[in-house]
């Protein structure tokens, strides 16, 4: 039996940089995924009517980026030093703020209209100075070429392929990337991350 | 001259947290603040083109959280254990979820219906939840009667501290935390120690 259960819906969504974590580390868990029907029942016995959830030492703890962050530092995946945490932690930020806007557009604006004006705020205006944000920051570690802080993947790279999968599944954009060689390399770079790449070859698609 | 300069415009907003970080752990710092009509001119010189910054170690840091995580680690305000940085973490991301749907209805105009209803849906549904989620986490550790995390005060507690004033600033409301007694114990108690008092005595008031 595992050491740990991570409970989540059947798709990528806030779940998936957890899993991607467990893979890149190589350590085992309980993937258990809630089919939406299942959910009205089990959302009143959770702590904050959300998931995911993690269980482990006896406990129940939820946000997805603070388990993130603490399994990540347990497996070493989190920064070698103070200053590369700090630095870790930044592109992580930096990527949710490029999420949470396509969560709000996506999930919350019912009105069509509305949703397809938000969307081309969103390319034209606010995605290109965030991903110029992100190119600066990746450059600026030993030119690009490698990841985006220190000289190993660490939990930063692997929430970029969540990103990633955001755009392909909610927004729909074809090559997100095609302006950012340097952000392109490391997505391809990072899929080819041991853990990563057999965790990707056997992964289901899903809708989100 | 300290170690630590913050710049960051002269409210609560992003930069009230890393402050009363400093303020707590008696840490000297300097405490920068831009003028809104300087912000044009300034913004070019800004290393990703947002604040707050913190300049340390001969760098530049942004993400304001990431920040607050880097310098409460760093001054022993942010748990004893992996556990209990989990837990701060948790925290404070619940703060930062309850935070977050003001700048939703924010954009819209005064006056336009969809302002009214956003914001009525925040401070009559979303907000309670999210406030009935923190009283349920402090609730779990000792009963609410101390800490929100292990036995002493982290920056999880001090949040609380910015939090209130914050959302009470932007959305012009008395935040109801009489319907919240273990978390309104907690604001009174954090409020009332001598630093922090003073602190709060010297604010400005500000719109945000």
């Amino acid at each position: 039996m595992s050491d740990y259960k991570l409970v989540y819906f059947d798709g990528q969504g806030r779940g998936e940089i957890i899993r991607l974590i467990f893979a890149a580390a190589e350590v085992a868990y309980e993937d258990e995924r809630i089919p939406m029907d299942k959910w009205p029942q089990l959302k009143a016995s959770t702590p904050m009517g959300g998931l995911p959830l993690l269980e482990t030492q006896g406990q129940q703890l939820f946000q997805s980026l603070a388990i993130s962050r603490f399994l990540a530092r347990k497996f070493g995946l989190a920064g070698k030093s103070e200053l590369d945490q700090v630095r870790v932690d930044i592109v992580v930020d930096t990527i949710e703020d490029i999420i949470v806007p396509i969560r709000r557009f996506w999930h919350l604006e019912t009105d069509e209209q509305r949703k397809v004006a938000l969307r081309n705020v969103y390319l034209e205006e606010t995605l290109p100075n965030y991903l110029n944000n992100l190119e600066a920051i990746l450059k600026s570690n030993g030119n690009g070429d490698g990841f985006f802080v220190g000289d190993g993947v660490t939990w930063a790279d692997l929430f970029f392929l969540c990103l990633v999968s955001r755009f392909e599944l909610q927004v729909k954009i074809t090559d997100p990337l095609e302006k950012y060689p340097k952000l392109k390399a490391l997505y391809d770079r990072v899929k080819r991350v041991t853990g990563v790449a057999k965790y990707l070859s056997t992964r289901k698609e899903s809708a989100f | 001259m300290s170690d630590y300069k913050l710049t960051y415009f002269d409210g609560l907003g992003l930069g009230e947290l890393i402050r009363l970080i400093f303020v707590q752990a008696d840490v000297s710092f300097k405490d920068v603040r831009i003028d809104d009509k300087d912000w044009d001119t300034i913004k070019p010189t800004v290393t990703y083109g947002v604040l707050p910054t913190l300049e340390t170690e001969g760098q530049t840091f942004f993400q304001s959280i990431a920040i607050a995580r880097y310098l409460a680690r760093k001054f022993g305000l942010a748990g004893k254990t992996e556990l209990e940085n989990f837990k701060a973490d948790i925290v404070i991301d619940t703060f930062e979820d309850a935070y977050k749907p003001i700048s939703a209805y924010y954009r819209f105009e005064d006056g336009d219906k969809r302002k009214e209803e956003l914001k009525n849906d925040y401070v009559n549904e979303i907000l309670p939840r999210f406030l009935g989620t923190l009283e349920k986490l402090l609730k779990s550790n000792k009963n609410g009667d101390e800490y929100f995390v292990g036995d002493s005060l982290t920056w999880a507690d001090l949040h609380i501290v910015d939090f209130v004033p914050r959302v009470e600033r932007l959305v012009k409301i008395k935040v109801p935390l009489e319907n919240y007694p273990k978390l309104k114990n907690l604001y009174e108690r954090v409020s009332s120690q001598p630093k922090i008092a003073d602190w709060i005595a010297k604010r400005a008031d500000s719109w945000f």
